[in-house]
């Protein structure tokens, strides 16, 4: 009795250690760092590491406008929002402001969507073709599964 | 002096003998009465018969083996899935690094 029993304990204990110590050496490290999504394009694409050394330069040289860029718009978003609640507070529109205000914003978003866009194609240059379309997919599936659509 | 006749001596005469028993009422007998105790002993028999398992080496390196690759399997399953998941939010947050309107639209959602 006790010898089964033993080994049933055994067994239960062999099943979960083999089982954590697998899940521990092969879990994903979580990551958010451009270093971090760059490596994992790397992997994802199985890019050769002249591929990898452009791309990551097209990105890092990038980088900085696009986050100028994303404050640009973070702010002007925030300059609509007290915009909308001075009209409901008022009840008036300054019509004029609110013309420079869509202008503005029109011009942003077409300069942000042709930054992605260049960078989006500088780094398909650099690939093959399985390469680019695998990219492609990723991009556009990334959008597809972004919680809410652009305005 | 003759006694009395007792009305229950009409109905004893009327008694014949014992009808014979069936010819296989032993056996019957004995059969339900091992069925009875087999129903008793069947969890000790079922424990019985683990322990002449793991009572043979071979049997017990095999259960060993077979937790060890259960428990893998189970752990490649879960590697799998979280490396799926991961991937999808690498993926979001690819789009978010490249697209302003996005990083934008995420900074201004965040509580």
């Amino acid at each position: 009795m006790n010898r089964s029993f033993l080994c049933l304990t055994l067994g239960l204990v062999i099943a979960l250690g083999s089982h954590f110590a697998y899940f521990r050496i092969n879990e994903p490290a979580p990551t958010n760092t451009l270093d971090g999504q760059l490596a994992w394009m790397r992997s994802e694409l199985q890019l050769t590491d002249a591929q990898f050394a452009r791309i990551k330069e097209l990105h890092q040289a990038s980088s900085p406008r696009l986050r100028a860029m994303a404050a640009q718009v973070a702010s002007l978003q925030a300059e609509f929002g007290a915009f909308e609640r001075m009209r409901q507070s008022s009840d008036q529109v300054d019509f004029l402001e609110f013309a420079r205000f869509v202008e503005t914003r029109r011009h942003l978003n077409r300069e942000c969507h042709d930054s992605t866009r260049q960078l989006v194609l500088a780094s398909a240059e650099v690939m093959n073709p399985q390469q680019r379309q695998r990219y492609i997919q990723l991009v556009a599936s990334a959008e597809s599964l972004m919680p809410s659509s652009l305005n | 002096m003759n006694p009395p006749p007792d009305p229950l001596d009409s109905l004893l005469d009327r008694w014949s003998d014992p009808p014979e028993p069936p010819p296989h009422l032993s056996h019957e007998v004995w059969h339900r009465i091992a069925l009875t105790e087999g129903a008793e002993n069947e969890s000790a028999g079922w424990w019985q018969m683990v322990e002449a398992w793991f009572a043979r080496p071979s049997f017990a390196v095999m259960f060993f083996a077979s937790c060890a690759l259960l428990g893998l399997f189970v752990a490649e399953l879960r590697v799998s899935r979280l490396q799926r998941e991961r991937s999808e939010q690498l993926a979001r947050s690819y789009l978010q690094l490249i697209d302003p309107l996005i990083t934008a639209q995420n900074e201004d959602h965040r509580p």
